[in-house]
């Protein structure tokens, strides 16, 4: 009842998620998924939440994408229900579908990404979210994520036994060379989480610049405020 | 502008930390909290590798008070600077820089620090405590809720004399283990303090479902029918 997609930009070796869900709050399962210079996972389906911070370890230890799926697998008793995908730093992927996950589950591997997802109205979801992700390619890795998200919800989504279920929470993360997120939004529980992770996202970029800016040099600050009615009246103009 | 409580949990051990904030998505912050380390939430004109640096030396055995010693020095614009910072053994401090503008200030307590900047004055942090305090007894999580609607009853932000709201808020709380127990986020709203409690009722009321999920797939029944059943319940 997920779908997914992780990816590294090969032009600015961004490592970056985004997910739906219909469970609550699915942003929780994207703790530690990721880590600058070094790789990015994702544990979904029956999400296993120990995942993410082994195989991030492995990867920084030097394991190929491969050894890590199949160490995270015999370390699991329940491999045949989770979902995991990969990617490093040299843009190789990998993933596992389950045989256990509800249908229809499965995943597609590009350049540099993996999109997967369990519940789903089918394989053109995954095939809507590849192919979206890459026709934004040149626009930033976080409008690629959005846009195949965007794009899977519109090929059909989640469907459960009383058909389409709706994507109640959403998360999109992207990290650069520190050792924190550049850019990481979630909505928790809402009718249309994708539709308010994009309405958030369009007001939260543009701001992004100014709060660096402010910390850096706080004594010529511009007071938040001020900006927040700057780009108001912007927003009102254009 | 922002008010925060961090605080372990004297019963649990378990470490906390509430936030809320006009600028959006402050919960994306994650690298604030470690297991079995600590909290260093910083604020005001804070500086992103601070919170990962304090944290290092606080796994490296440093005192909370020594740390923010180090960060002093090392920082030309630490007067513009707001942090919490609490070990496993419940050591609290609290620094507010006067750069960070009126009011701003905290109160640090045996087990939790609140605070603030571009508040409505000290009722501000004063409703925190009183929060934080009021059920004693009460999960972690929801004693982080209260004092954030405390704070935010007592007059949360304001600056030049007219109140702000609360537009992201977060609350997250771990345990021993490298995934956090709870966390969950308001990134963009004009009421954010009332979703956030929306949004950590409907995840405790899925929270059990979901560790058993996760624990033992086999035996999961389909979240659209345990969705329907805890509806039915509510209702």
């Amino acid at each position: 009842m997920t779908f997914s997609i992780i990816a590294r930009c090969p032009r600015t070796g961004q490592l970056g998620l985004a997910t739906a869900s219909y469970s609550v709050a699915i942003g929780l399962y994207s703790d530690n998924a990721i880590r600058a210079n070094t790789g990015v996972t994702l544990t979904h389906g029956f999400p296993n939440p120990r995942n993410n911070h082994l195989a991030i370890a492995l990867l920084a230890q030097g394991h190929a994408p491969s050894h890590v799926l199949s160490e995270l697998l015999a370390n699991d008793a329940d491999g045949d229900y989770r979902q995991i995908a990969l990617v490093n730093r040299e843009d190789v992927a990998v993933a596992h579908s389950g045989a256990k996950l509800r249908p229809w589950a499965g995943h597609r591997i590009g350049k540099g990404f993996v999109a997967f997802g369990d519940m789903l109205s089918g394989q053109k979801v995954v095939d809507a979210m590849a192919t979206a992700y890459e026709a934004a390619d040149g626009k930033g890795l976080d409008e690629q994520l959005l846009a195949a998200l965007e794009a899977g919800r519109d090929a059909g989504g989640i469907v459960g036994k009383q058909g389409r279920l709706p994507e109640r929470s959403a998360a999109m993360t992207v990290w650069g060379s520190q050792r924190y997120n550049e850019f990481d939004l979630r909505v928790d529980l809402h009718d249309r989480a994708i539709d308010d992770l994009k309405r958030i996202y369009t007001d939260y970029k543009p701001s992004i610049a100014y709060y660096e800016a402010r910390a850096k040099s706080p004594r010529n600050a511009v007071p938040a405020m001020e900006f927040a009615d700057m780009l108001k009246k912007q927003k009102e103009t254009t | 502008m922002t008010y925060s409580i961090i605080a372990r949990c004297p019963r649990t051990g378990r470490f906390g930390v509430g936030s809320t904030t006009f600028s959006m998505a402050c919960g994306r912050r994650y690298e604030s909290a470690r297991p079995n380390v600590g909290i260093s939430k910083s604020q005001a004109f804070y500086l992103r590798y601070v919170d990962p640096l304090a944290l290092d030396m606080l796994a490296q055995g440093h005192t909370p008070q020594h740390i923010m010693k180090v960060l002093e020095a090392d920082d030309p614009d630490f007067d513009y600077r707001q942090f919490g910072i609490i070990d496993r053994e419940s050591n609290v401090i609290a620094h507010t820089g006067p750069g960070c503008g009126k009011w701003a200030g905290h109160t640090v307590g045996p087990y939790y620090a609140a605070y603030g900047n571009g508040l409505a004055g000290p009722q501000t942090v004063a409703g925190i405590v009183s929060g934080f305090l009021k059920q004693p007894d009460a999960p972690l999580e929801d004693r982080l809720l209260m004092a954030l609607e405390g704070g935010r009853d007592a007059g949360g932000q304001m600056s030049k004399g007219i109140p702000r709201p609360e537009r992201s808020g977060w609350i997250r709380v771990i345990d021993r283990l490298d995934h956090p127990e709870i966390d969950v986020r308001v990134d963009l709203h004009d009421k954010t303090v009332a979703e956030l409690r929306r949004v950590l009722e409907e995840f405790k009321r899925c929270r059990g479902y979901y560790e058993d999920r996760c624990r033992h797939p086999s035996e999961a029944i389909p979240e659209e029918d345990f969705a329907s059943r805890s509806a039915a319940k509510a209702a």
